[in-house]
């Protein structure tokens, strides 16, 4: 067989979750070109069991080490006996479990080998770029570590283009027409009036198909989701937890967002209405105050047509990136420039910058440069300037020639002259901890040289306020895997720390070195 | 933590011992497998024979809590190991150099972080065309077709592409010796 067909099909295998077949025996050099794809899929997350595996694994493993079973073994794939008492080797296929591998490879090659799988995303990118417009009712449910889910709220959505109404269930309705965002409140008998930028609606169509594509996905079966066949798709940002999204196999439209646990804490947002393409009446995008509301102003913001006039209500002089924004709304004392999925927002800077401490550290404008999320912020020219979103990067060099990002193959512990042991084990259990919401201070290296410290000082314990107080703690260097931070009191000068289970914001530190003083 | 207490057979709370430990270390020990075999159904398999082996051990020997996740991975290795030579016999080919399992599993998290930087410095190496097909093809998951409609090329182009792409990677990883070892 050719051997590019032979390299895509051993990729092909391994995309859908099964076992490369190889007919003929593969020669040196094509075995190093399949260990490079191996190699390559190692940079992907693993495509993770279904929820109740563990469970279903904690029964068999239980029932084969009772000897209930002898001579059978359970799948805990399926849950289901399986007649292959693998120690004799050899694997023996009853007509109900062959029916059994036939379904679940019918299955398998309908939802997993490529029938619709990456399609789904292209259709669905298509359908979000045709929708007109939509009207449907959105639940929104918390679920924490121990399983428990309740209701949040469930809000009525009208979509129209850019504009949007959302009507909470007490009677709360949020307008955005696109030149004036206002919430009126029948309890209070309110208008208030709210800045147009930023602006979130929380589970966007629109946001969330372009993420889908962006980001590496796999298709994760096949569900129902508010009485509708769903296709689950886990996306798994770079360096970020997977979170599923369940696209309507009918039109094609997200209809249901699963977050990861982030702190113990998980949001499903659910359409559990939709109708695309509805006719919104136009009227609900109309501003107006009904008879007896008051209109209060929570410093709104203008929306300004130039800079010129952004510049004369906030008394700044903005910087501008080379790409001109799609709106500009200024206030007394900033400036939000608006860039569809990305915002750059400029204001004075005053007193001393401090990035938040679980941020990584680069560089700009001969400054620091905070990196934390999808944020970038630094100070510039007399202004301190934040942009957020997908096209931040770009968007940060248009407006500083020098920015440099954190180097994560920077070495930044090496060079301390007392190394501390690292325990793995140890690691995984309190990052598991940290995942599961406790000790989350383990996520800010601040935190955690304070108690490293503090625990030499006094090695019995902490107890009270720490010897070494925390404003003698301060952020040298951080490239998000590794981290300086100095220490201008006590029997220690710096402490060296590393992200060693997880490199990314969710990841715990641990101490790794420290300078004695 | 993980917990031997009650690993008797027959004792009361055997089986809630059992669910403790499985529930404590399913997860990175899965993780350890797939990052190997690259397949989850094979990944499950592998996982549910190690806790049979490895709860078996603990039975009757003692293994220090601390090292209990680290014993398990080498027995996941060792089963990933045998069934390597069993495909090596039915013609297959083997993916792992012998190695010796308790290291391997000791310096595992060290390995996997640093081939990982490795192995994306090298990625980065490669042209952007080359880059975008190995992304959309091995990392996304796109079918030859997709790609080829993504990147504006044809089937065979993409197939072509990809072939060269992979040789000049598996050269350059060559370079960085991270074509030694298992996976």
């Amino acid at each position: 067989m050719d051997i590019e067909k032979r390299i895509s099909d051993y990729i092909d295998a391994l995309n859908e979750e099964r076992e490369p077949e190889e007919k003929e025996e593969a020669s040196p050099d094509l075995e190093r070109l399949f260990k490079t794809i191996r190699l390559v899929r190692t940079l992907k997350e693993p495509a993770m069991p279904d929820p109740a595996y563990p469970q279903r694994l904690v029964k068999i493993v239980a029932g084969r080490l009772n000897g209930l079973q002898p001579g059978s073994c359970r799948s805990a794939k399926t849950g289901k006996e399986k007649a292959a008492p693998r120690r004799f080797g050899r694997r023996f296929w009853t007509p109900a479990a062959a029916l059994a591998a036939c379904l679940l490879l019918g299955f398998l090659l309908v939802t997993r080998a490529g029938l619709f799988k990456g399609d789904t995303v292209y259709a669905m990118e298509k359908a979000v770029a045709r929708l007109a417009g939509y009207q449907g009712v959105l639940e929104i449910r918390s679920e924490n570590a121990a399983g428990e889910v309740w209701l949040n709220c469930r809000v009525e959505i009208w979509s129209d283009s850019e504009r949007y109404a959302v009507r909470q269930e007490d009677g709360t309705l949020t307008v955005n027409n696109g030149e004036r965002k206002w919430q009126l409140s029948p309890q209070s008998k309110t208008v208030t009036v709210q800045p147009l930028l930023p602006d979130s609606m929380g589970f966007d169509l629109r946001d969330e198909a372009a993420r889908a594509r962006q980001y590496p996905h796999t298709i994760a079966g096949v569900d129902t989701v508010a009485d509708r066949k769903a296709t689950k798709l886990e996306i798994t940002p770079p360096g970020g937890l997977a979170y599923y999204l369940w696209i309507d196999a009918e039109t094609n439209l997200p209809v249901q967002l699963q977050t990861a646990m982030h702190n113990a804490l998980q949001t499903t947002y659910t359409f559990v209405s939709f109708e695309p393409n509805a006719t919104v009446d136009p009227r609900l995008f109309v501003y107006e105050v009904p008879e007896g509301y008051t209109v209060v102003e929570s410093d709104p913001g203008v929306l300004v047509a130039t800079v010129e006039e952004a510049a004369a209500i906030s008394g700044l002089a903005p910087l501008l990136p080379r790409e001109a924004p799609q709106r500009i709304l200024a206030f007394p004392d900033r400036i939000v420039m608006d860039y569809g999925d990305t915002t750059i927002v400029e204001l004075k800077a005053t007193g001393v910058f401090e990035p938040e401490a679980t941020a990584a550290l680069g560089s700009a404008a001969g400054g620091p440069l905070e990196v934390c999320w999808e944020r970038l912020r630094w100070r510039q020219e007399g202004l301190e300037i934040a942009v957020e979103g997908p096209q931040r990067l770009e968007l940060a060099r248009q407006l500083t020639a020098d920015l440099t990002l954190p180097d994560p193959d920077a070495d930044l512990t090496g060079k301390a002259r007392v190394k501390v042991p690292v325990d793995y084990e140890l690691a995984r259990a309190n990052q598991q901890q940290v995942d599961g919401g406790s000790s989350p201070w383990q996520l800010d290296p601040l935190q955690v040289a304070l108690t490293f410290v503090n625990l030499l000082v006094t090695p019995e314990g902490i107890t009270g306020e720490p010897q070494i107080a925390m404003t003698s703690f301060s952020p040298v260097a951080n490239n998000g895997v590794e981290a300086v931070v100095a220490v201008d009191a006590g029997p220690v000068q710096y402490v060296y720390l590393k992200r060693l289970i997880r490199q990314d914001e969710s990841g715990i530190w641990s101490v790794v070195g420290y300078d004695p003083r | 933590m993980i917990d031997f207490r009650g690993l008797t057979r027959g004792e009361e709370g055997f089986e809630k011992a059992i669910e403790q430990i499985c529930l404590a270390t399913w997860e990175p020990l899965y993780r350890y497998i797939y990052y190997r075999v690259q397949n989850r159904a094979e990944s499950e398999d592998i996982l549910q024979e190690t806790y049979v082996k490895a709860l078996t051990y603990f039975q009757e020997h003692q293994v220090p809590r601390e090292e209990a996740l680290k014993f398990m991975k080498a027995v996941a290795l060792n089963e990933m190991r045998d069934r390597w030579r069993r495909k090596k016999r039915q013609g297959l080919p083997v993916h792992l150099e012998a190695i010796n399992p308790e290291e391997a599993a000791a310096r595992d998290q060290q390995n996997i972080v640093t081939r990982r930087l490795l192995l994306e410095n090298a990625l980065q190496r490669l042209s952007a065309d080359q880059q975008a097909i190995l992304d959309l093809r091995i990392i996304k998951g796109y079918s030859v077709a997709e790609t080829a409609r993504l990147v504006g090329k044809t089937v065979a182009a993409v197939r072509t592409a990809q072939h060269r792409a992979l040789h000049t990677l598996a050269q350059l990883l060559e370079q960085d010796d991270l074509m030694e070892g298992e996976v």
